[in-house]
Order: C-alpha cells, then sequence, then structure tokens
C-alpha cells in the first residue's frame, strides 16, 4: 500500500564554503535522536518556493556521519570536569550537539542540467522515492519488466523492495553476480539460493526459460535445496512484501558422483528417505580426455602433450587402432588405454630393444606424463571416473526451467572438482551456443573463487574457463554467480565483469585493500559489522553502494539438513546395488537381485549396472541380468584389470 | 531591498562600519544606578563556603540577549545605523537540553531624523519600518554620536529583556526557575518573583567598601559573599545580592569567575542563598568557551547568546567580503 500522509522533514542541506553541495554530494543535519544511519536513502525536496532549485528533487544514499558539539578544545571538558571523567556527565546542561551527514546522490530530478544540490528539507525516502532513487522505475513499471527483487531497503525502519535489472543480472546488457564476505555468518550461500528462488519466480517470460546449476563444493551447502527450511513469520513477511513464494525448490535435481566402491554415492544426502532423488554421476574415458588439459598443470602443458592428447582422441579412442607392435586396441575404458600404453611401452623396449624412445613421433616421456595424468585421475577419483563408460549424467539437451541442479562434489578429490567443472561448464557453454540446453539462460553458481580463480597463482583451465564466462557468457546466457571470502584475491576481469555485487560482512584487512578505496569509512565499518541477512549491492542502475536486507532462503540449510536427515552409513555392495535398482524399477525384488550378483565379480556388477543407469529399460531386472551374463566362476588368481594404475618399467629416469 | 539600500538609491553614502564596543559597554549593567549596600546576613560582610552537593532545580529557563549595530550609510556627517536587538529565553529539559520557550526581536533604524536632507528623511520613514530617533545635537560629534547610539540600542535591548523576562516569569511552573543574564532590578515584577535570579558579570560599580570590599574581591572560589542589598536600576526596586567565585581568580585578575547575584528582597533569599550558590557554582559545567568571559558566563546563557546570533539577520559589516581599510 502506499503511504500517502505528507512526510515531514527529518533534515535540512546545509553547504558552507568548506563543506559545499555538489552534483554528486551533499550534508545535511537532523536533531540528535534520529531515525537515520549509514546506508539511509532520502530525499532531499528542493529548497523553498522561489529559491533556486526549488523545483528540483535529489535523491542521495546516506554514506558518512558525524557527531561534534560546540566544545572548543578537549581540554575545556576536562576543566570543566575539573579533571574527573565521573562528573562529566553531572553538569546540568547538555552541550549543544549536532548530528550531521554527508550523502553521495543517487538521483537527480530532472536530471540536465545537472546541478548541486538545492539546500532544501531533506525527507525520508519512501517506496517509490527508493524506486527513482535507485533507477528501478524504468525496468520495474516498464511494459516488459524485468525486475527481480533481490531484497529489501530497511534503512530508517523502511521496508522497500529493491530490485535488480534482469537485462544487467542475466545477460545481455550486463550479467554474471559476484558475492564475497568473510565465512561462517550464511550469507553468501544463502543470499544466492534467495537469489535463485527470486530468479526463478520472477524470471521474465519474455526473457525465455532458465535453470541454475550448482557446485556444492563444501559439506553438505546445497543437498537440501528441495527442503523446506524454518522460517520466521518477520521472513515470511519479507517474502510477501518482495512477491517470491517462501517454499522451497518445486524442481531440484541432485547428482553426486559415487565413491570408490562404485555403488555408493559420494553425498552427505544419503538419509533413507532422500538418497533415491541423487543421481549418479559417472564419467568415462571419453569425457575425461575431451578435458584432459585439467589434469595437467602448468609444468605440464606444452605443445608436445597437446598433440599427443589429441592424437588419441582423434586417432585411438573409440576407434579399431593399430599400435605398430602386432596389436590391435579399440580403447574405450580406462583399462582399455592402460593396456594400449603398456602395449606400447613394451614394443618400444622389446620389439625396438630399447634403442627408440618415440612412437608416432611422440617422445616416450611425453606419453609416459599423459599416460600417468589420465590414468591417476581414474584412481584419484574412483567413483567419478569409471572403467565403465558413461553411465550417468547431467541431462544435456533436456534442461528443464526453473529447475536448479546441484552437482555435489565437495568429497572429490580437487583435481576431481576441476575436471567436473571444466566438462560441466563447457557442455553448458557448447550446448547454449547451440541453443540445444532446452534452457535460454543458466546460472552457474561456483564458490570459492578465491580457490578457483585466484588473482595470482597458475593460469590453470578452470579459471580461464571462469574468465570465458566473464567476458562473453552474457551473449549466450551463461552466468556465472561467484562467492568468495576475498574480493581483493579474486582474478580482477572475474570481479570485474560482475556486474552485480553483493558484499556480506567484510574483514577490516580485506577493506583495507585499493578494490574498496571508493567505500567511505563509515561505510566500510558498517561493511565490517553486517549482521547475517544483510548486504551491500552494488548494480549497474545504483550509482551508488546500497544496503538490503535479505529473507532467509526458504529451503534447509546444509547443517540443519544433515541434522534432520542424517547420512546413511554405506551400505553393503549388495545393498547398494539392490537400492540402485530398485529406485529405478521399484518392482525389483532384493532377493532376486541378490542371488543373482552372489559370487560374481564387484566389477561384472558395476558394469551390468552402469549399463542399466546408461539404457533405463523398462524391465530392469531382465536387463540386468542379461548385461550381468552367464555366471563365471570366480577366479581368485587372475588379476584385477583395474585396481590401480600399476606402476611401468623405468625405462628412463623422466620423472612423470 | 533594505531599507538602507534604498537611502543609498536616493543619494545616501554607503557604509559598512561597526564600531568597536565602548569602554563603557561592560559596565552597563551597573551603570544604571546605584545606591548603598545594606548587609542582610552576618553582622559584616562574611564568606560562605557553597556546598558541593546542592540540588539543581528540575527545571530552569535562562534568559539572555544579544544587540547589533552598525552604521549603513551617511547623509552628509548624518550617520545613519541599522540595529538589531533580541532576546530569548530558553527552558531546560530533564535531560538537560536547552530549547527556546520565549523569543523577541526587534530590527529597527537609529537616525537623526531632524538632520537628514529633505530627500532622504520620507524615504527613511517611508521604507525602515522602525526608526528610534536620536538627537541630532551630537551629529557634528561623530564620536560622541556613536555613543549614544550605542546606549539607545542597549536600551533598546534591556527593554526587549525585561519584556520577555516579565512575560516568563509570568509562564514560570511551580518549581521553575528563571535566571537571566543582568539585572534583576530593571523590572519590579521579576524583581520580586521568588524563583528569579540575576547573575552579573561585569562589576563596574562597587557596593562595597573597605574590608568588605577585600573580601568580596578576593573570594576564593567555592564561596560567596554575605547578602546585601542592592537598590538599582531605572525603578530603584530593591534586591538582595551576594558575591560568588566559580574559578579561583588567583594568577588571572580580582574579577575572574566572580559573579554577583541578584534575588528578590526577602529573609528566603538569604536562607536560599548557600543553596542556590551551590547550585550556580555547579553550573561551572559546561564551560561556556570559547565566549572570552566563560570564567563567569554560565553555559545556558551562552546557548541562549548563541541560539540568538544564529538566528540574527547577518550582519552588513559581516556582509562585505572586501577587505576594510
Amino acid at each position: 500500500m502506499i503511504d500517502t500522509a505528507i512526510p515531514s522533514a527529518i533534515g535540512r542541506v546545509v553547504a558552507t564554503e568548506l563543506k559545499p553541495a555538489t552534483p554528486h554530494q551533499f550534508h545535511f543535519w537532523t536533531p540528535t535522536e534520529t531515525s537515520i544511519g549509514i546506508g539511509a536513502i532520502v530525499k532531499v525536496g528542493g529548497a523553498r518556493s522561489g529559491e533556486q532549485g526549488a523545483e528540483r528533487i535529489v535523491y542521495g544514499v546516506v554514506t558518512e556521519g558525524f557527531a561534534y558539539s560546540d566544545l572548543a578544545t578537549p581540554l575545556h571538558d576536562v576543566v570543566g570536569a575539573e579533571g574527573d571523567p565521573t562528573r562529566a556527565d553531572a553538569a546540568p546542561t547538555a552541550r549543544q550537539q549536532i548530528r550531521y551527514w554527508t550523502a553521495a546522490v543517487l538521483r537527480q530530478t530532472p536530471e540536465e542540467p545537472l546541478q548541486p544540490v538545492p539546500l532544501g528539507q531533506v525527507y525520508l525516502a519512501d517506496d517509490a522515492d527508493v524506486a527513482q532513487a535507485l533507477r528501478m522505475d524504468a525496468f520495474l513499471y516498464s511494459a516488459t519488466p524485468t525486475a527481480i527483487p533481490v531484497g529489501l531497503y530497511t534503512s530508517a525502519g523502511r521496508d522497500s523492495p529493491v530490485y535488480l535489472d534482469a537485462d544487467f543480472l542475466l545477460g545481455p546488457e550486463a550479467a554474471h553476480l559476484n558475492i564475497s564476505g568473510v565465512s561462517g555468518l550464511a550469507t553468501k550461500t544463502s543470499a544466492v539460493e534467495f537469489l535463485l528462488a527470486s530468479i526463478f519466480a520472477h524470471f521474465p517470460a519474455h526473457k525465455g526459460r532458465v535453470a541454475a546449476v550448482c557446485f556444492n563444493v563444501k559439506g553438505p551447502d546445497l543437498c537440501f535445496l528441495d527442503q523446506p527450511g524454518d522460517l520466521s513469520d518477520e521472513d515470511r513477511h519479507r517474502y510477501e512484501r518482495l512477491g517470491v513464494p517462501s517454499t522451497p525448490f518445486q524442481q531440484v535435481r541432485l547428482y553426486a558422483p559415487l565413491k570408490a566402491d562404485g555403488v555408493n554415492l559420494n553425498t552427505l544426502r544419503t538419509h533413507p528417505d532422500l538418497v533415491d532423488d541423487v543421481e549418479p554421476l559417472t564419467w568415462g574415458l571419453q569425457e575425461v580426455v575431451d578435458y584432459a588439459e585439467v589434469l595437467l598443470n602448468r609444468d605440464d602443458i606444452d605443445a608436445k602433450a597437446d598433440a599427443f592428447i589429441d592424437f588419441l582422441r582423434d586417432r585411438v579412442l573409440a576407434r579399431t587402432f593399430d599400435d605398430g607392435f602386432g596389436t590391435t586396441h579399440r580403447v574405450q575404458t580406462f583399462a582399455d588405454l592402460d593396456r594400449f600404453f603398456r602395449s606400447i611401452f613394451d614394443g618400444l623396449e622389446i620389439t625396438a630393444g630399447g634403442r627408440s624412445d618415440t612412437w608416432r613421433t611422440h617422445h616416450i616421456a611425453t606419453m609416459r606424463k599423459v599416460r600417468n595424468r589420465l590414468l591417476n585421475i581414474s584412481t584419484r577419483c574412483k567413483g567419478l571416473v569409471t572403467d565403465d563408460g558413461p553411465s550417468s549424467d547431467l541431462p544435456w539437451n533436456e534442461f528443464k526451467d526453473r529447475t536448479v541442479y546441484v552437482i555435489d562434489i565437495a568429497n572429490v578429490d580437487p583435481l576431481g572438482q576441476d575436471l567436473v567443472f571444466a566438462r560441466v561448464v563447457s557442455m553448458l557453454r557448447e550446448q547454449l551456443e547451440r541453443r540445444e540446453l532446452g534452457v535460454d539462460a543458466v546460472v552457474v553458481f561456483v564458490d570459492e573463487l578465491n580457490k578457483y580463480a585466484p588473482g595470482d597463482g597458475p593460469d590453470t583451465y578452470v579459471k580461464k574457463m571462469l574468465l570465458d564466462i566473464s567476458e562473453r557468457g552474457r551473449y549466450l546466457g551463461l552466468v556465472l554467480f561467484g562467492a568468495e571470502q576475498f574480493r581483493s584475491q579474486v582474478h580482477r576481469r572475474v570481479v570485474g565483469n560482475a556486474g552485480t555485487q553483493l558484499f556480506g560482512r567484510m574483514d577490516m584487512d580485506e577493506l583495507a585493500t585499493p578494490g574498496y578505496q571508493v567505500l567511505t569509512p563509515a561505510t566500510k565499518s558498517k561493511l565490517a559489522t553486517l549482521p547475517i541477512g544483510e548486504l551491500m549491492v552494488r548494480h549497474p542502475h545504483f550509482t551508488q553502494p546500497i544496503f538490503i536486507r535479505f529473507p532467509k532462503p526458504p529451503v534447509l540449510r546444509g547443517r540443519d539438513g544433515v541434522e534432520r536427515f542424517p547420512p546413511a552409513a554405506d551400505v553393503p555392495f549388495e545393498d547398494a546395488v539392490v537400492r540402485q535398482l530398485v529406485r529405478l524399477d521399484r518392482r525389483v525384488r532384493p532377493n532376486q537381485v541378490k542371488d543373482l550378483i552372489a559370487d560374481r565379480e564387484q566389477d561384472d556388477v558395476r558394469r551390468a549396472l552402469a549399463a542399466v543407469r546408461r539404457t533405463r529399460p523398462d524391465d530392469v531386472l531382465a536387463y540386468f541380468r542379461k548385461v550381468l551374463g552367464a555366471r563365471v566362476d570366480s577366479d581368485a588368481t587372475r588379476p584385477r584389470e583395474h585396481q590401480a594404475v600399476p606402476p611401468l618399467n623405468p625405462i628412463s629416469d623422466e620423472p612423470y | 531591498m533594505t531599507w538602507w539600500h534604498a537611502l543609498i538609491e536616493a543619494g545616501a553614502v554607503p557604509a559598512a562600519y561597526k564600531p568597536p564596543p565602548s569602554a563603557g559597554a561592560s559596565g552597563r549593567d551597573e551603570a544604571e544606578g546605584i545606591g548603598p549596600a545594606d548587609l542582610v546576613e552576618d553582622a559584616e560582610l562574611e564568606t560562605h563556603a557553597v556546598p558541593r552537593a546542592a540540588a539543581i532545580p528540575p527545571a530552569v529557563s535562562f534568559l539572555n540577549g544579544i544587540e547589533r549595530w552598525s552604521v549603513v550609510a551617511y547623509d552628509g556627517v548624518a550617520q545613519i545605523v541599522n540595529a538589531y536587538v533580541a532576546a530569548a529565553v530558553c527552558r531546560r529539559d530533564d535531560r538537560g537540553v536547552l530549547r527556546a520557550t520565549f523569543e523577541r526581536s526587534r530590527a529597527f533604524a537609529v537616525a537623526p531624523i531632524d538632520r537628514l536632507s529633505p530627500t532622504l528623511r520620507p524615504l527613511l520613514e517611508q521604507a525602515a519600518p522602525d526608526i528610534e530617533p536620536i538627537d541630532d545635537e551630537l551629529v557634528d560629534q561623530p564620536a560622541r554620536y556613536l555613543e549614544r547610539v550605542e546606549s539607545t540600542v542597549r536600551r533598546a535591548r534591556a527593554h526587549l529583556e525585561r519584556e520577555l523576562a516579565e512575560a516568563a516569569t509570568a509562564a514560570l511552573g511551580a518549581d521553575e526557575w528563571l535566571v537571566l543574564d543582568g539585572l534583576l532590578s530593571r523590572s519590579p515584577a521579576v524583581a520580586r518573583h521568588p524563583r528569579a535570579l540575576g547573575v552579573i558579570k561585569s562589576h563596574g560599580a562597587q557596593f562595597l567598601e573597605g574590608r568588605g570590599l577585600e573580601r568580596a574581591l578576593t573570594l576564593a572560589a567555592g564561596n560567596r559573599t554575605s547578602v546585601f542589598a542592592v537598590r538599582g536600576g531605572h525603578t530603584r526596586t530593591e534586591v538582595y545580592s551576594w558575591y560568588l567565585r566559580l574559578w579561583s581568580w588567583e594568577g588571572n585578575d580580582l574579577l575572574y569567575g566572580l559573579l554577583r547575584v541578584e534575588a528578590r528582597a526577602d529573609r528566603e533569599t538569604v536562607s536560599r542563598a548557600s543553596e542556590v550558590s551551590g547550585w550556580l557554582w555547579a553550573e561551572r559545567a559546561p564551560l561556556a568557551t570559547p565566549a572570552t568571559r566563560w570564567d563567569r558566563l554560565l553555559y545556558p546563557l551562552h546557548h541562549v547568546e548563541e541560539y540568538l546570533k544564529a538566528r540574527a539577520p547577518r550582519s552588513p559589516a559581516v556582509r562585505s567580503r572586501l577587505p576594510v581599510a
């Protein structure tokens, strides 16, 4: 409801020769007891009628505050109290004092000619004023509104909604969001969760469909987005005020790799009531080789390695290939690849008598390096990377509107995390470019940018990819929502390309870095003491940073989720297989499965299970039985094909 | 356009001259006629230590005034003066905050009407809303003329303060006091009020002599003299008075930190003198700096003065940014 009461002035603009009012800044005083503070939005209602500037209205945000009395020197206070601090308050008269504020201009109407702020009365901004001051009227009240609620402006007792422009948050005009703040204050993840809910509720229809991909990189943070959290009445009121439903995400798809046993999920969302909603994420050799660059560190990156990887990709993988030593290969799994390498190395040593150290122009050291990198990932990320081909992946080409895809890689080896990130983002980019993804825009939420896109350190594949999204993603609809603790230590092009920036509570050391020089000491002080749920927002339409409060996300927080749905212990191999098959087909009887897999090699079972997951047949049990094949007596003496990467016979001193 | 600009446009010579205060100005409070002092407490003038923990009345109003004047135009050698006087009462609430409750001001011209040229006189009478005529016999003696102007303006201020004091005392609450800057005896009504005090900072006139005078002028800080009766002001209203030393005078001068307090001529005043002195002693803080006479200017009275200064129109002399020869 619009407040139609006539507002009363809360202050008056004053200007002196030393501190004049300018087109971008002004000063005003208020009574000692006032509701305004740093971050409050005020309106200067023009000078008295007839005075110059009477028609001009100026909106500003308070950036600094001063209080002082008519005390000429502190010594006079000492004299007055006769050196006794306890007597200082005993004086019968309170000294005349002032509350004096500095405000930065947000907007002037008319905007031309741009003139100094008139010396008029100062009023608190109401909802309409806030919309005007932040230039939200252009995208809030247009024929095709693009307003996305980001929170409430709550200074001075108000709760005015603040909106971001979808064209500048999700492209194409500008895009990306960066949020920084100290850890542990539940602000960064919570803010992104709320903002995603807001985007899903308000993303304009004319802009198409939108989805989100969230990488869960620590603990259970994003594992319970489909479960309702506890909201206070105050939070519900805020949701109502913002027009965002206070319900958890309706469509969440959660993906997690398997553990090394190949059947239990490597996630904290393993409670029996929820685990069925988790899709396994497992990749095979082809997926890894396509992103082999991720596995190579800076020292590894050279033209020779690149050339050999290209050779593998183009000539070897999934093709019938003669290695020149009398063996024909068809490399489809890591085990095949290992056999392929062994054949070459043996061939070079035995057939060539160890005299040659090149094969097909590739030096043996290069091949060993690439071999070690590729095969090590299958060991380090066993469960994510399998020998069994692409058994389970994100639903490429079939992304759904208003759906959150959570990829839980919190417990995956860092190298595996890089691989997941690189492949998923690359796939998103490729499919968005071709308009084949199923949605028109995807928000990719990446936490810990300090780790993935540091300002210094090596140029990793992931960092280059983040830079690429930051600089070109907005044209594709690929939007990066990045979070980090120290903004100053994230690559400047990543944060610089973020059209919208959110700041939670900041560390004073961080605030002392050059990136925060534009903020006044008072604003920095407020940032350093921001309570949970408050943020400072910078957005292309806002000429000054604005403080907002957002409601607690409508989802179960990670740590609460783990308490309410404690993770289940890993189940035995047989039970895990049963659970996965039952999940695919409720008709499957556990005993039938257990009888089927009794005395069978676990790798065979895993392979059959992967085939079932990949194929999704109508009759799961029948297909599983068919893929598993006839019972073969176990051969305990037969070496396992791929327990780990076996050592090679050293033929040189190369360090790989 | 101000009234003097109209005169200047009609041929008067512009001026922006604010004479320095005359030596007699500081003693204005005492210069209005005095009578001999009669002791009403003790057999001879004694000193009394004031209580350090005296009760401060919960509600007190403070009255002060200001005056400003400057020569703004010349008609020949006749000096035409723009004057402004104002007075206000500020009431102190239970949190120690002062808020204005009464306020009056008067802006007027001071001019020797009969000596003005036929062109300027009607113009002045038409343009200036308020004219205080002055004897034209001193026009040819500019220095003495300005002394007369000064006393005229001071008298206007005193009149304003008296009117305001009478209005303020009439409105005082049951336990409320009024402290005014200057003589209490200007107004009989105010002088007879049981909760009105005059605080005099200037000591141009001496009411005591001999040993009594010496004791009064060498009072130690935190002491008062015996109460004596004085008869002063135009009305010759009798009031009781005593001296009170707020700050130690040693190392400064005899009058440093010395106040003379006036209250109604009543036995109750004598019995209350120490208690009231203790209250005024407590008013030493906060210091009334940066006022030059902060040693004997109570902060609330200083506040009223600053309030009036802030609301007064800017002095033409100050308005000029050009260097003054």
